[in-house]
């Protein structure tokens, strides 16, 4: 190669890497409105704002226009029906945030092919449970093929053989294979749209199926009442792209709305959590979403560099996917105001998978709201009554005003026995609308607990309404909500009781309120040992297996055999079990000498 | 196989801050379990570990890795690599 075309090779690298632009200015924005996500996609690529992919340290590595993707996917689609898939097939694919999967994800929607994001393992010694977890989802979800990173191959093969699916395709044996030329043909407007798998346990993985009625209701939703997108945004995110909101939040969302979006990785930013703050100043990004708990990390790491940082274009910091801890957000805010953040900024929003993603969202032109109420009304009679300004703060709790339904949607809090509730009444939240998913895939009985025939969704979280807007205040259900990531206690308990010589009904897993607003996992473990080191070998096992598993911290309490309450139809009772431990109620075996542990050390 | 001593000690140095349950570190101690990390924390720290020998630790081998050894012969075969 001569020098002079060395030269424009690096031209060419660098031009191509020119990251997209925030709006398309020949090109008129139509937030949603499209039939099916193909057709979204179609209208995108007649512009040139896309998706934007940085490393680990911050420098933009790939760019990909719509125009690019739409490409990319159709090819991709091709190769697809090349590997052998047939309309209406399964294509698991690991989401590691990138041009593949984009490429992949998008390729099914050309191809008549329902693509299932799943999760890649980020955690120290997490292979095992990851295995475990991916073979379970793979069977479920009756994949016929799985496509993962050459990083990832031997992982997800382990988990492939344990779920019987022989087709494994790294990212570039699927790029090498033929294209077919095969007619292909697109979902339709009543056609699936992708199973998502960030719901239900390990053992018992539950396929949330969304259909292209549902995400066109559902990004319009978020684009056009909840978020008020222009041409101005410019969207960032280190959210998952198996969870929906990173998948339909800062992926479909935007590219039906022909915004650009600017991405790191989520171990990325588990990393580096100033990364994020960093480039959205650079992009001058406008929304960008987080559980409280990434609002936590970032304000904790950013340190003297916040004064360095112009984070003012930001309109909407949104939060969701955990419970919104207004002692957090404050401190965010206050740590970033240097760097021009307004906190006025914040959008407290509720939704969950199985409504897409969005129920609901906060005013975006209005600061956050905090409701407080008085704490022994609220315990105790379940209703929100607002606290007196004389009230001591141990005597009221504060929650998060998080706005009104979508229009089109409907939410309604119900008692215990079906009745709608009135405003200040705590209570079960039901949500009906076009979002919903069609149901768990294959999976009636599923999908019957938490539809009813009246069409309205048990959402599982307690809450009440305030002049038509929603307050959340805790889970109905047992899901652990650790760092914005859903925890079964089912599969806390099981680990657990694989542990020698617990059996099972020995352990019952739940989360305390932390004090930090947070879940802190307790683990009550029924203990038969007598011995000093047995007990703490058990107490260190059952922790271990715990991290491996779950991969959190948790207090591992032991008490006395037969002491863990179970139901009347036999089943443990978690609530019980968590009401006895609060309440003191159980005999706890202490820890014992830290010679034991010593010893039990010196031992291995 | 055991990893040199020398990365072993730099390794429990960077560990150190967030070992909170004042274990003594040897090369069998397993790093999210025995010292009750948080997965976040773990992340933290693992990259701590890259920037301070400047290598990449994919994904896959994290999860691979559980005790301080482990970890070390990774460091090992990555820095000789480089």
């Amino acid at each position: 190669m001569t020098a002079k075309a060395a030269n424009q090779n690096v031209e060419a690298v660098a031009a191509e890497l020119a990251r997209t632009p925030r709006a398309n200015r020949n090109l008129e924005q139509k937030l949603a409105g499209f039939k099916t996500i193909a057709e979204g996609l179609d209208y995108a690529a007649c512009g040139l704002t896309g998706f934007n992919f940085y490393s680990a340290k911050g420098v933009l590595s790939h760019v990909l226009t719509y125009a690019e993707l739409r490409r990319r996917a159709l090819a991709t689609a091709r190769k697809l029906m090349s590997a052998g898939m047939k309309r209406g097939d399964r294509v698991a694919i690991i989401a590691e945030t990138g041009p593949e999967f984009m490429a992949v994800f998008f390729g099914c929607q050309y191809a008549g092919l329902v693509p299932c994001p799943m999760p890649y393992t980020m955690y120290i010694g997490g292979k095992d449970a990851y295995v475990g977890r991916v073979a379970g989802m793979l069977r479920a979800a009756a994949a016929c093929a799985v496509v993962t990173s050459a990083d990832l191959e031997g992982h997800i093969r382990a988990g492939a053989a344990g779920a019987g699916v022989e087709n494994v395709l790294t990212h570039e044996k699927l790029q090498a294979l033929p294209e077919s030329l095969a007619k292909l043909e697109a979902f339709g407007p009543d056609d699936v749209a992708y199973i998502q798998y960030s719901s239900g346990s390990t053992s018992e993985p539950k396929g949330v199926l969304i259909t292209q009625k549902a995400i066109m209701a559902n990004t319009q939703g978020i684009l056009r009442d909840g978020l008020r997108v222009t041409k101005s945004d410019r969207a960032f995110s280190w959210l998952p792209l198996y969870h929906d909101m990173g998948l339909v939040g800062f992926c479909l969302a935007p590219m039906m709305g022909q915004v650009s979006v600017d991405y790191i990785s989520t171990p990325s930013f588990a990393r580096r959590p100033a990364l994020w703050l960093r480039l959205m100043s650079e992009n001058r990004s406008t929304v960008s979403y987080s559980p409280s708990f990434g609002y936590d990390l970032a304000a904790r790491r950013i340190n003297g560099e916040a004064v360095t940082l112009d984070l003012s274009n930001w309109r909407a910091a949104g939060i969701g996917g955990d419970m919104v801890r207004a002692d957090v957000l404050k401190h965010f805010g206050e740590t970033l105001s240097v760097a021009g953040f307004d906190q006025n900024a914040f959008m407290p929003s509720y939704g969950m998978a199985e409504s897409t993603l969005a129920v609901s969202f906060s005013d975006v032109a209005q600061p956050i709201r905090i409701d407080t109420i008085d704490k022994f009304a609220y315990k105790n009679s379940g209703r929100a009554i607002p606290a007196t300004e004389a009230q001591d703060q141990d005597a009221v709790r504060s929650f998060v005003v998080c706005g009104k339904p979508l229009p089109g949607h409907e939410m309604v809090v119900r008692d215990e026995f079906g009745r709608a509730l009135k405003d200040r009444e705590i209570g079960h939240i039901f949500v009906r609308g076009p979002s919903l998913m069609f149901g768990y895939y294959h999976n009636t009985q599923a999908t019957e607990a938490v539809i009813a025939a009246d069409g309205f969704l048990a959402t599982g979280d307690m809450g009440y309404m305030l002049n038509d807007e929603i307050v959340i205040t805790g889970r109905a259900k047992d899901l652990i909500l650790h760092n914005g990531r859903n925890i079964w206690p089912q599969d806390i308990e099981w680990a657990a009781e694989q542990v020698e010589p617990l059996k099972s009904g020995d352990v019952a897993a739940f989360a305390v309120e932390g004090d930090d607003g947070d879940d802190d996992v307790v683990v009550l473990v029924q203990c038969r040992a007598t011995g000093d080191v047995e007990i703490e070998k058990l107490r260190r096992e059952v922790s271990a297996v715990v991290h491996h598993s779950a991969g959190v911290e948790c207090e591992v309490v032991l008490v006395p055999p037969k002491s863990l309450p179970f139901t009347s139809s036999g089943k443990l009772s978690r609530a019980g079990a968590k009401q006895k431990y609060l309440s003191g109620e159980f005999v706890e075996i202490a820890h014992r000498s830290s010679q034991a542990a010593e010893f039990l050390a010196a031992a291995q | 196989m055991t990893a040199s001593q020398d990365t072993i000690g730099q390794i429990c140095k960077l560990l150190e801050p967030f070992n909170s349950t004042g274990k003594v570190l040897t090369p069998d101690t397993e790093i999210s379990t025995d010292l009750n990390i948080d997965s976040v924390a773990v992340m933290d720290f693992v990259m701590e570990v890259e920037d301070h020998f400047d290598i990449e630790i994919p994904l896959n081998v994290v999860s691979e890795t559980h005790s301080i050894n482990d970890l070390a012969m990774v460091v090992d075969a990555r820095t000789k690599k480089a």
